[in-house]
């Protein structure tokens, strides 16, 4: 009796292996990251996106994506939840309640052919050098360039690879980091990207037009690049200038990044910013330079981010001191675990 | 009965460890998959015949060599995925070299440097390459993570065991004549009594 029951389990788990065997897979992967923040101002002072809160263990977000192909067809649907997608990087539903969709990625493709592919959807966008989730960055803090760029545009667009060095998108899109356009689909984006040589890949990015309620038309133009110098070494660069007519200010700036890898767990990172707002109208511009330099040490999925970073600003009221009287500098520490799965 | 049940089941078990083991080192110390194999009075020349037929269907595998040498070199990858029923998700490729070797009657084939690139995902939700330098596979990374790593060689011999087969029925007589294919079964209604 109890053989026949042996069997009728190994029968059991080689049929639903060959099932999982034949099944077409579907993608389900993610993260979830959390984090301790400690400025030596003791109060809140770099305000770039997501590690933002002083003196405490605080959360990332979950984030989950699913990805399903079936021949030439595949969506991605990519849902956040938690401070660093609902408060730092999404808009609510309509943006007056705060009923958030929790939606980072949500895209169909159609490969038409080998070479040319057309998406439409709401996507994380194109321009610059870090993302959203924070298994995409080696920092954990996040650049300036990145927190005043787009991180997501909604839209149409089409891919052509003219061969394995260089392929071509451009697509139409809503304003940035929205799910509807209330002024119609108001931009045209274009990205050219070129891999030169083995390991080393560059895009030229270009992303125009009025959003709603803008005083002019807003153009970024950006250049994001990395290059395997060896097996340990690399280094990455993202310069982006934005500019709005009319006087409506912008930015511009540059990131240099360089990472080296001791050992297969180890690596250590060296960011290197300049960036400037541009004023609006009659006001002069302001500029910070930040030095940030962060560890990862990974352990399967898990990856502990120990970083300190230092800023520097333009104005002498751009931080605060320990005791609230205004700034130039600001210098913290950040302690970050993400796991990715 | 029962101990000829008890048997088969061992076999099956011991078929199973075999299936996940890791490949053997040659001696450089890297890993490689071996085969020699005999096809009775065919000539070198059809089996390269039948190897450029074989190469020029498959996608993932680019030929380095000039096709009139009688060893072969080729570039392959396979992608490593993390499977859980029905789900699945890319970890990373595997890239390797495949070599062949022709005489008269027989042929050998190795795979071997293989070496690992992991993936990541990108902004769009996609798996991509991190880098572009691949880590060979025999080096060590370490107690943090060596078991992801004792994962990914296993999956890497696993699918060089698969790509085995697949190569060898591609090198058969039977991939360059199959056997026709049989008819449908078809009923007709219009012309029976019934």
């Amino acid at each position: 009796m109890k053989l026949k029951s042996i069997f009728t389990a190994a029968s059991l788990s080689v049929a639903s292996f060959s099932y999982a065997q034949e099944a077409a897979p579907l993608q389900i992967s993610g993260s979830v990251d959390t984090y301790y923040k400690y400025d030596f101002a003791k109060v809140p002072n770099i305000g770039t996106s997501f590690a933002n809160d002083q003196n405490s263990i605080s959360l990332g977000m979950i984030d989950l994506a699913l990805k399903k192909t079936t021949g030439k067809a595949s969506f991605v649907g990519e849902l956040s939840f938690g401070p660093r997608g609902q408060y730092g990087s999404l808009l609510n539903g309509d943006g007056t309640d705060g009923n958030s969709f929790h939606i980072q990625n949500l895209y169909a493709s159609y490969a038409f052919t080998d070479k040319f592919t057309m998406t439409a959807g709401y996507m994380g966008t194109f321009i610059g050098y870090e993302v959203i989730a924070p298994t995409g960055n080696f920092n954990y803090s996040t650049s300036y360039l990145f927190t005043n760029g787009p991180f997501q545009n909604a839209g149409i667009k089409g891919a052509y690879a003219f061969s394995n060095k260089v392929s071509l998108m451009v697509g139409l899109f809503n304003d940035w980091n929205v799910y509807k356009d209330l002024n119609g689909v108001s931009h045209i984006g274009a990205q050219l990207t070129v891999s030169p040589v083995e390991g080393w890949t560059a895009y030229l990015n270009v992303l125009s037009g009025k959003s709603a309620g803008a005083v002019g038309t807003g153009t970024v133009l950006d250049l994001t690049t990395s290059y395997q110098v060896t097996e340990k070494v690399k280094l990455g660069l993202n310069a982006a200038d934005y500019s709005v007519t009319n006087d409506g200010g912008g930015y511009s700036g540059a990131a240099l990044y360089v990472q080296n890898a001791f050992t297969s767990a180890f690596s250590l990172g060296l960011r290197g910013e300049y960036f400037n707002w541009k004023g609006v109208a009659e006001e002069s511009d302001e500029h910070v330079a930040a030095v940030t330099l962060s560890g990862n040490v990974k352990a399967g999925g898990l990856t502990f981010i120990p970083e300190v970073r230092f800023d520097n600003g333009s104005s002498s009221d751009m931080f605060k001191k320990k005791n609230l009287n205004p700034s130039k500098n600001a210098s913290q520490f950040a302690l970050a675990v993400v796991y990715a799965f | 009965m029962k101990r000829g049940l008890f048997v088969a089941l061992l076999l099956c078990a011991v078929a199973g460890f075999a299936q996940d083991a890791e490949l053997p080192f040659d001696e450089r110390g890297k890993f490689i998959y071996y085969e020699v194999v005999a096809q009775k009075d065919v000539p070198a020349a059809m089996l390269m015949e039948r190897a450029t037929k074989f190469f020029s269907s498959s996608k993932e595998l680019k030929l380095k060599t000039v096709p009139q040498d009688t060893l072969w070199m080729a570039r392959g990858k396979v992608v490593i995925n993390k499977t859980a029923f029905v789900l699945s998700r890319p970890s990373g490729e595997v890239g390797y070299h495949l070599y062949l070797d022709f005489k008269e009657g027989k042929y050998r084939f190795w795979l071997t440097d293989f070496s690992f690139i992991s993936y990541q995902r990108d902004r769009y939700g996609n798996f991509v390459p991190e880098t572009t330098v691949g880590i060979p596979l025999e080096n060590k990374p370490g107690k943090l993570n060596a078991g992801e790593w004792t994962a990914y060689s296993k999956a890497t011999a696993r699918e060089a065991r698969l790509f085995a087969a697949r190569f060898k029925k591609g090198m058969s007589e039977q991939a360059i004549n199959p056997p026709t294919a049989k008819a449908v079964p078809s009923v007709d209604t219009k012309n029976q009594k019934w």
